[in-house]
């Protein structure tokens, strides 16, 4: 927030409050957002978690580029949901969880946090498949590596710094880049990933059962119901005042921007072993067998991001459950208190992934069918959860005429909802009745 | 810890065209909307039934879903 030394008089006679003068409007502005910059970055990129990079590679894997094009569509959508939470958060000072408890009541508010949970840990026991699966390839017995894993994730969230962790976090985001780097390597072809990418096309097989179930897994994965919980609560956390709102907005509009065109590389390096009719059942594998046609670095980048990616979205997933747990439970919960101080909400985080981590180490379990089920799952649940969020932005008596939806927003989210609705339908009536759905030749 | 006013004004008026930036945790709270204090919203008849047809809706899919995933499980434990 920026202030003029008239405004600062009341402030300073109550505390003093640490910041960095600056003469220039433009600084001014730069500076602060930057320090407003973070959870939307931190909510779209954790979304690219390790289930997101095994759909997305799965996708360019059996459809090549083709469904590049769905990416595009996908950034207003993650946008415009997500800037709503955004809005919510930093009108109320509360998580996205708390809000619906107060608005709606115990009965819906259980439902709601029923439904966050479920598939939060169902998606953090893909995480940590993740994990056992990529460090495997590496040579490192998962016997030791998720459960390292699991122990470090709980010591970066439990330091009492919501900065510290904002800046890690941030920082393993921004390694995301490699995704770039090794689609470069992959050598697609520009004129092919911009056809893709502009015009929307269907893979030569037609719209089979399993086409539909990778679009809706892909939407699934894109947005997801625990980013709507995660960054409200993350907003609510860090105390983004009013005026941070439109620092907030471009935070969250970049993010989902990073977001989808890592989404895209990823596809582009799937593609690779489409053109060679490479078959395989996780990202991991894929990473071996594409090596003959690229390089080692593209190989060991993908363990890497692969790893990466379940750590971001372990981070922020078991994040949205504790904080959504402990908003409706009454109890302490900021990044910014020590375990003593929040032990409840440090501790549903430390259950939420440790149980998760041990799951895994379940020997048979089948962890690819769970991956790629879950981000159907997601897609599933999320158009109920938007419809809470819908309802709450139009809510006159809670938020007044400044921060209640627009017509247009309103016009803009109810297209999303029955298009989620219309997608999951699909599903329904492809598990139900299969014989409707043109199989793959 | 508190700043005296004279000292205070004596340093804006010192540097009178600067802007603060300052980071939101370590600023002062900001109020926010009250919103404890607040019944719950009131639902007409048609979003009450909108939100238990929903909720239906919901329990069939996730039925559903578990069907296809333990059907689909269960086709690749054959295969093995």
């Amino acid at each position: 927030m920026d202030r003029t030394g008239e405004n600062l008089v009341t402030d300073r006679l109550q505390i003093p409050p640490p910041g960095i003068k600056v003469r220039s409007p433009w600084l001014r502005n730069i500076l602060t957002f930057f320090v407003v910059f973070g959870p939307g970055l931190i909510v779209m990129e954790a979304d690219n978690d390790a289930g997101a990079v095994s759909t997305y590679t799965q996708a360019g894997g059996q459809y090549g580029l083709h469904l590049l094009w769905l990416m595009l569509l996908l950034l207003p959508v993650c946008y415009f949901i997500q800037e709503m939470v955004v809005r919510l958060g930093i009108a109320t000072g509360k998580g996205h969880a708390a809000m619906i408890y107060q608005r709606f009541g115990k009965w819906w508010g259980r439902f709601s946090l029923f439904d966050l949970l479920l598939v939060n840990f169902l998606t953090l026991v893909t995480e940590f498949a993740a994990i056992s699966l990529a460090t495997q390839q590496m040579g490192i017995n998962p016997g030791y590596s998720v459960p390292i894993a699991a122990v470090l994730l709980v010591i970066h969230v439990t330091s009492g710094s919501y900065k510290r962790w904002e800046r890690i976090t941030c920082i393993l985001c921004l390694l995301d880049i490699t995704w770039f780097v090794m689609a470069f390597f992959s050598h697609p072809s520009t004129s092919s990933v911009l056809r893709h990418t502009l015009i929307p096309s269907v893979p030569p097989g037609g719209i089979t059962t399993n086409f539909v179930f990778v679009v809706i897994a892909i939407i699934g994965t894109t947005i997801a119901p625990w980013q709507l919980f995660f960054q409200q609560s993350c907003v609510a956390d860090k105390r983004l005042r009013f005026a941070d709102l439109k620092w907030a907005r471009l935070d969250t509009f970049l993010g989902a921007c990073f977001t989808v065109t890592v989404a895209g590389a990823m596809i582009i390096v799937g593609n690779v072993s489409h053109q060679h009719g490479l078959t395989y059942e996780d990202p991991a594998k894929m990473a071996n067998a594409i090596l003959p046609f690229t390089n080692g670095f593209v190989r060991n980048a993908i363990l890497l991001m692969f790893c990466n990616a379940a750590v971001l979205g372990t981070t922020a997933i078991s994040l949205s459950s504790a904080w959504a747990w402990s908003e409706t439970r009454g109890w302490k919960h900021s990044l910014n208190l020590s375990f003593k101080d929040a032990p409840g909400f440090y501790c549903i985080y430390a259950i939420c992934t440790l149980l998760a981590a041990s799951i895994v180490l379940i020997p048979g379990v089948p962890l690819q069918l769970i991956i790629l089920g879950v981000q159907v799952l997601a897609g599933i649940i999320l158009p109920s959860a938007i419809i809470f969020l819908q309802l709450l932005l139009n809510d006159h008596k809670l938020l007044g005429d400044r921060w209640v939806n627009r017509r247009w927003n309103n016009v803009v989210n109810w297209t999303i909802i029955i298009v989620l609705f219309a997608l999951s339908l699909v599903l329904a009536v492809q598990v139900m009745a299969p014989s409707l759905f043109p199989t793959e030749s | 810890m508190p700043i005296p006013m004279s000292q205070l004004i004596k340093t804006i008026e010192s540097e009178p065209n600067y802007f603060l930036v300052i980071h939101p945790l370590d600023d002062i709270p900001e109020q926010k909307i009250d919103s404890d204090h607040l019944p719950p919203m009131e639902m007409t008849q048609g979003v009450r039934w909108s939100l238990i047809s929903l909720r239906v809706y919901l329990i069939f899919m996730i039925a559903l879903f578990l069907y296809h995933v333990i059907d689909l499980a269960s086709q690749m434990l054959t295969k093995k």
